[in-house]
C-alpha cells in the first residue's frame, strides 16, 4: 500500500472537537450580544437572553413526528426535481466503461485496483455534485416561494425544519447511493476479466512497528534512499549487519490459517546495483525472534516478487536452518517458542545478495489473517462514502440558510474542493502537526519543518525583494508591524484549517478496498462516522441560529 | 417587434433560423467521397488533409471523451499529467496505464505525448522491475502503445522510428537482450503457451528484422512529412543499420537461440547434441555471413547512395551522397572550391555517421574465412568450457583465419570489436595451453596484434570468463 494507515487519535480529536466548536459559539454569542445591545440599547441583554432561552425551548421540545413530516416533504420535493435523473448519467457511464478500462494485459492485482477506483470514485463524484444541489436549493427556494412563511407559522419550528430538510436530503442521497453501491458491486464483479477474480478479497492484516539496522548493526531511524523521488520506501544493503525489523502485536494461534500456517505477506521492491543474476529476482531472508527471550530463527531464502508482492506460507514448526555458526537444528514452535507472553513476535528481513538493495515501508509487511469477501470492504468504503455525503449535506443546507441558492451552492462547492486539495497545504502553513507528519510520510523524511517565508506580507516583502525563505529580514517597527498582521492572518487560516472537515479519511476508504484490503474500522470507518457526526451539530445550530435571526419574508 | 404576437414572434425567429441556415448547409455539406464533393469546409479539409480519418484511425471513446469535457480538454489532460506524474513516482504502474491511456484519448494527435509515454513505458517503467520476464512486459506495453500512437498518426515518421528503436535496440542492446530476444519469440506469459504475444509479434521473424521494417517505414514517412528526432542522415540510415545489427546478433545469440529452438522439451544424448551444435554452427555460418552480404548491400547501395541537401556551413547547402564516386563529387562540385568543400562535406558526414567503420566491418563480415574465423572463435569458447581438446584445433583455426583478415583489411586493427575478437581467440588458445601445462611458441598467428595490445587483454579476460561464468 502507498500509505501508512494510523489508528484515529480519538481522545485528540475530541478535544480539539470541543476547543473549535467552544472558541466558535463563545465568538458567536459574544458578537450577538453586542449586536443586540447596539440595536435594542439597554433592553439588549434581556432580549439577548430571551432569545436564548427559547433556542434551548425549541432544542429540547423536539418533534420527531414533526421532523419526520418535514424529511417526507423534503424526499418527495427532491424526487419531483428529478434528482433521481442521476441514475441515468450512472447508467450512461457504466455502459461505456469499459471503454476506458482496457488493459486487459496488465496483472490481476492492477486489474482489480483499476476496476474498484473506478466505480468508487465514480459514484463519489456523481452523487455529491446531487446532494450538494439539492441541499444549497430547498431552503432558499422555500424562502423565495414564500412556502417557509407557511410552514414556520405552524407548529413546526425553525430547528425541525433544518434537521428536517438534512434528514430528507440525507435519504435521498443514501437511497441512490444504496442503489449505485449495489450496481457498482454487480458491475465489478460482471465486467472484471476472470483471471482477475481470485483478487476481489479483503486482507485483514496485522502491521506491526518498522524500525532499521544499519549496515554496521546500529539502530537507525530509516534505511538508505537509493535515489527515489517519493522517498516512502527505506532500503537496506545486501550482505551487511542492515536489517529492517518488524515486531508485531496480537499475535498468537487465531492469526494462523486452517492449515496452521502463519501467512507473511511482504510488498518488498528491489534495487540492483550491479546486474548480478539476472534469471532470479534479489533474495531475502526473514529471522524470527522472540521479543523475550531473543530466540531466533532464521528462515529460508525468498525472492522478492517486485511489483505484485508475495504471501509466504510459514510452517507452524519452523527448522532451525542456522545463521552461520548459531545452528542448533533444532525444532521451533512459532507461536509458542517465538511469540512473547504479550503476544509479541519480531520479524527480521536481511537482503541477501551483495551490492543489492532490498526496500521496504512499514505496511509492506503484515501478518494476514483469514480473507475476508470482499463485498464487506466494498460496502464498507461505500458506507464511507454515504457519510461523507451526509456530510457535504449537512453543510449545504446550514449554509443555504443564510445566502441564496447559488451563493450557498458556489459556498458549499468550494469548502469541499478547498478540503480536498488545498487543506494538507494550509496545515503545513499553519504548522499543524499532523499535516507536517503526512507531508514528511509523503516525501519519505523523518520529519518536516512548518513552511518557511512567514505569513502573506512577509512573502509579499521576501519576493518583491528576492530574499530566499532563509534570510533574515531587517530588524525594525515595519517587520514587527508586518509579522504581527500575519500572525493575526495564520491564525485566523488556523481557524479555517480546523473549520474544514478533513475529507482525506473518506477518500482512504477507496484505497484500501482497491488493494485488496479491509477498511480498517480504527484508522477509517471510526475517523469518517466522527468526521462527519462533528459537524452535525455546529450545521444544525448554524442553520438554525441563521433562520431565526433572518427575516424570512425577504427573497 | 414588442408589437407582435407571441404566435408571430415564433415565426420570425424560426425565419431567422433558417436563413442562419443556408449558409451553414451550404459551407459545411459533407463530402460524399468524391474529390472536390462537398461543401467548401470539406473541400478545404479534404484539400489540407485536416480530417480526423486523414491523421489516422478513428477512436469513438476518445471523440466521447471530448465531448463530454465541454471544452475543458486542456484542464482535464493537466490533471491527468499531473496524476500520471504522481503515479509514476508512487510506482502505482497499474492507474499509470490506465491514466496514460486516458490522455492519449484527450491528446491522439499530439505525437510527443506518445513518444514520452511509450519511452516512459518501455524504459523508465520497465526498468523499475526486478524481475526480466516483468521487464519485458512493459517493453511490449511501450511498444504497443506506440503502434497505436502510429495507427492515430499514420503520417508521423516519428511515432514510426520509435516503434523500430523499441524493437531494434531496447530488445536487441539492452542489458537484459539475451533473454528479451527469447522472449520475443517465446513470451514468458503463460497465456501465449511457449508462443510469441500476437499482438506484439506476429511473425516468426527477428526482433531486428521487424525493426528494420519500422524504420524503412519511418524513411517512407519521412520522404512526406518532416521528421523532428535526429540529422536527417541519421535518421535514413537505420533501416541498413538494423539489417547490420541483425547480422551481428546472430552471432552473438543466435547459437544459444538457434540450439534451444532446435531441441525444445526434448532430452539429447551426448552424441545427438554434438550433431546438433555442429549443424546449427554451420547453418548460422551461412546464415549469418548473408545476413552482413545484405546488411553492405543496404549500407552501401541504398543508404550510401541517398542523397542529402546538407548546410555544410552557415548558408552553404550542398547535395552529396555518402558513397560518391570521384567523377561524381566533380560533376556536383563543379569548380574546385566547390569540389574541396563538398569533399569535406561527404567526409564530415562519414565521420558523423560511422559510415565507413559499418562499410569496412560489412565488407571483412561478408568474407567467408572472417565468417569461419568468428564461428572457429566461438567454438573454441565452447569447447573451452567443456575443456574439450578440440578448442585448441578451433582457437588456433580462428587466430589463422583472423590474421587472414588483418593481412586483407589492416584498418581493422583500430577497430575495437576486431581487435577484442581476435584477442580472444588467443586468450582462449593461450588458456588451454596453461590447461594442459604447456607453454606458448615463439611464433604463432596475429603474435604481433597480441603483444601490441597487451594493455587491454587483463580486461578481455576478465569479460570473457565473466561471460563464461553468465552464459544462460
Amino acid at each position: 500500500m502507498n500509505f501508512d494507515p494510523v489508528p484515529f487519535p480519538l481522545l485528540q480529536s475530541f478535544l480539539l472537537w470541543l476547543l473549535v466548536v467552544g472558541s466558535a459559539t463563545c465568538i458567536v454569542l459574544v458578537v450577538s450580544l453586542i449586536a443586540t445591545i447596539a440595536t435594542v440599547g439597554a433592553r439588549g441583554p434581556v432580549v439577548f437572553a430571551n432569545e436564548l432561552g427559547a433556542m434551548v425551548g425549541d432544542l429540547v421540545s423536539l418533534s420527531p413526528r414533526r421532523i419526520f413530516a418535514l424529511a417526507q416533504l423534503t424526499f418527495r420535493e427532491a424526487v419531483r426535481r428529478k434528482a433521481l435523473m442521476v441514475f441515468v448519467v450512472f447508467a450512461i457511464l457504466f455502459m461505456f466503461a469499459g471503454w476506458f478500462l482496457s488493459s486487459s494485459n496488465l496483472a490481476p492485482e492492477f486489474q482489480v485496483k483499476v476496476y474498484v477506483s473506478f466505480v468508487l470514485r465514480a459514484i463519489s463524484w456523481l452523487i455529491l455534485p446531487v446532494v450538494l444541489l439539492l441541499a444549497c436549493w430547498g431552503i432558499p427556494e422555500d424562502i423565495r416561494l414564500r412556502s417557509m412563511h407557511t410552514v414556520v407559522t405552524k407548529p413546526a419550528r425553525r430547528l425541525e425544519l433544518v434537521i428536517g430538510r438534512m434528514l430528507g436530503y440525507s435519504f435521498v442521497g443514501l437511497t441512490v447511493l444504496a442503489v449505485m453501491g449495489v450496481v457498482g458491486w454487480g458491475w465489478i464483479n460482471r465486467q472484471l476479466p476472470e483471471s482477475a477474480k481470485s483478487q476481489l478479497i479483503c486482507r485483514q492484516p496485522i502491521r506491526g512497528e518498522l524500525t532499521f539496522l544499519d549496515r554496521e548493526g546500529n539502530p537507525t531511524k530509516e534505511g538508505i534512499n537509493v535515489g527515489d523521488i517519493w522517498m516512502f520506501h527505506s532500503f537496506i544493503e545486501g550482505a551487511t549487519k542492515a536489517r529492517a525489523i518488524w515486531t508485531f502485536e496480537g499475535v498468537g494461534p487465531h492469526v494462523l490459517d486452517n492449515e496452521g500456517n502463519l501467512l507473511l505477506e511482504n510488498r518488498f521492491q528491489a534495487f540492483r546495483s550491479h546486474k548480478g543474476d539476472m534469471r532470479r529476482s534479489i533474495y531475502f531472508q526473514y529471522t524470527f525472534v522472540n521479543p523475550e527471550t531473543n530466540a531466533r530463527v532464521p528462515y529460508q531464502l525468498k525472492t522478492v516478487d517486485e511489483g505484485r508482492g508475495r504471501t509466504d506460507r510459514i510452517n507452524r514448526t519452523l527448522l532451525n536452518i542456522g545463521e552461520s555458526s548459531k545452528t542448533d537444528g533444532k525444532k521451533y514452535d512459532i507461536i509458542d517458542d517465538m511469540v512473547s507472553k504479550d503476544g509479541r513476535l519480531t520479524v527480521e528481513v536481511a537482503c541477501v545478495d551483495p551490492g543489492q538493495y532490498l526496500g521496504m515501508a512499514r505496511p509492506d509487511l503484515f501478518v494476514r489473517t483469514a480473507d475476508l469477501p470482499f463485498y464487506y470492504g466494498y460496502f464498507k468504503a461505500v458506507a464511507c462514502i454515504g457519510l461523507m455525503v451526509l456530510l457535504v449535506i449537512f453543510m449545504g443546507v446550514s449554509v443555504s440558510t443564510f445566502v441564496k441558492g447559488p451563493v450557498a451552492t458556489f459556498l458549499t462547492f468550494c469548502v469541499v474542493i478547498v478540503s480536498y486539495g488545498a487543506r494538507d497545504f494550509m496545515g503545513r502553513i499553519v504548522g499543524d502537526p499532523i499535516a507536517l507528519q503526512k507531508a514528511a510520510q509523503y516525501s519519505g523524511l523523518q520529519e518536516m519543518k512548518k513552511l518557511e517565508g512567514g505569513g502573506v506580507l512577509e512573502s509579499i516583502y521576501r519576493i518583491l525583494w528576492h530574499m530566499n525563505p532563509t534570510t533574515e529580514l531587517p530588524a525594525g517597527p515595519s517587520t514587527t508591524i508586518m509579522q504581527f498582521i500575519d500572525t493575526g492572518l495564520v491564525n485566523f487560516l488556523w481557524l479555517v484549517y480546523r473549520i474544514l472537515p478533513n475529507f482525506d479519511y473518506f477518500s482512504e476508504s477507496l484505497l484500501y478496498v482497491a488493494n485488496g484490503f479491509d477498511v480498517r474500522f480504527d484508522s477509517c470507518v471510526l475517523a469518517c462516522i466522527m468526521v462527519t457526526l462533528a459537524y452535525f451539530g455546529p450545521c444544525v445550530l448554524l442553520g438554525y441560529f441563521a433562520l431565526r435571526v433572518r427575516e424570512l419574508e425577504a427573497k | 417587434m414588442n408589437n407582435l404576437t407571441s404566435q408571430q414572434r415564433k415565426f420570425v425567429y424560426l425565419g431567422a433560423i433558417l436563413l442562419l441556415l443556408i449558409p451553414i448547409i451550404w459551407l459545411g455539406m459533407p463530402a460524399d467521397g468524391t474529390p472536390n464533393s462537398g461543401g467548401m469546409i470539406s473541400r478545404l479539409r479534404q484539400e489540407l488533409d485536416l480530417g480526423e480519418s486523414d491523421l489516422g484511425d478513428l477512436d469513438p471513446s476518445g471523440a466521447a471523451m471530448n465531448l463530454a469535457l465541454l471544452g475543458l480538454r486542456g484542464v482535464a489532460a493537466n490533471i491527468l499529467w499531473m496524476q500520471a506524474d504522481e503515479q509514476k513516482n508512487h510506482k502505482d504502474w497499474g492507474e499509470l496505464r490506465v491514466t496514460t491511456d486516458s490522455i492519449i484519448r484527450l491528446q491522439p494527435h499530439y505525437v510527443k505525448v506518445w513518444e514520452y509515454n511509450g519511452w516512459n513505458l518501455a524504459y523508465n517503467v520497465s526498468a523499475e522491475w526486478d524481475a526480466v520476464p516483468d521487464r519485458y512486459f512493459w517493453v511490449k506495453e511501450g511498444g504497443k502503445f506506440l503502434q497505436r500512437g502510429v495507427e492515430r498518426n499514420r503520417r508521423s515518421p516519428d511515432l514510426k522510428w520509435h516503434v523500430g528503436r523499441i524493437y531494434g535496440p531496447k530488445i536487441g542492446l539492452s542489458d537484459e537482450a539475451r533473454f528479451f530476444r527469447r522472449f520475443f519469440y517465446q513470451d514468458p506469459d503463460p497465456q501465449y503457451d511457449k508462443g510469441p504475444d500476437p499482438e506484439f509479434n506476429n511473425s516468426s521473424e527477428d526482433n531486428y528484422l521487424v525493426a528494420k521494417r519500422w524504420f524503412q517505414e519511418a524513411n517512407d514517412a519521412e520522404s512526406k512529412a518532416r521528421q523532428t528526432i535526429m540529422d536527417r542522415s541519421i535518421f535514413r540510415s537505420y533501416p541498413a543499420r538494423s539489417q547490420l545489427d541483425y547480422a551481428a546478433a546472430l552471432y552473438k545469440f543466435g547459437f544459444k537461440e538457434e540450439y534451444d529452438r532446435e531441441v525444445g522439451d526434448r532430452k539429447l544424448t551426448d552424441e545427438e547434441a554434438k550433431a546438433l551444435e555442429i549443424r546449427v554452427r554451420e547453418k548460422l555460418k551461412e546464415q549469418t555471413r548473408q545476413a552482413w552480404v545484405l546488411g553492405l548491400d543496404d549500407w552501401t547501395k541504398r543508404y550510401g547512395q541517398e542523397l542529402f541537401s546538407v548546410e555544410y556551413l552557415p548558408g552553404i547547402i550542398v547535395q552529396m551522397r555518402l558513397e560518391m564516386a570521384e567523377d561524381e563529387l566533380r560533376s556536383l562540385g563543379k569548380t574546385p572550391e566547390g569540389i574541396a568543400q563538398l569533399r569535406r562535406a561527404v567526409d564530415q558526414y562519414q565521420k558523423m555517421n560511422n559510415y565507413r567503420y559499418w562499410r569496412t566491418r560489412a565488407l571483412c563480415e561478408s568474407e567467408p574465412e572472417t565468417a569461419e574465423a568468428h564461428w572457429a572463435l566461438f567454438a573454441a569458447s565452447e569447447e573451452y568450457r567443456k575443456q574439450s581438446p578440440a578448442a585448441r584445433t578451433f582457437a588456433e583455426q580462428s587466430m589463422a583465419l583472423f590474421e587472414k583478415t588483418l593481412e586483407k583489411y589492416p584498418e581493422l586493427k583500430d577497430e575495437d570489436n576486431f581487435v577484442e575478437e581476435a584477442l580472444t581467440a588467443v586468450l582462449v588458445w593461450n588458456l588451454y595451453l596453461r590447461l594442459e601445462g604447456e607453454k606458448p611458441p615463439e611464433m604463432f598467428p596475429l603474435k604481433s596484434l597480441w603483444d601490441e595490445k597487451q594493455a587491454i587483454v587483463p580486461e578481455i579476460e576478465r569479460r570473457f570468463e565473466r561471460d563464461s561464468r553468465t552464459n544462460y
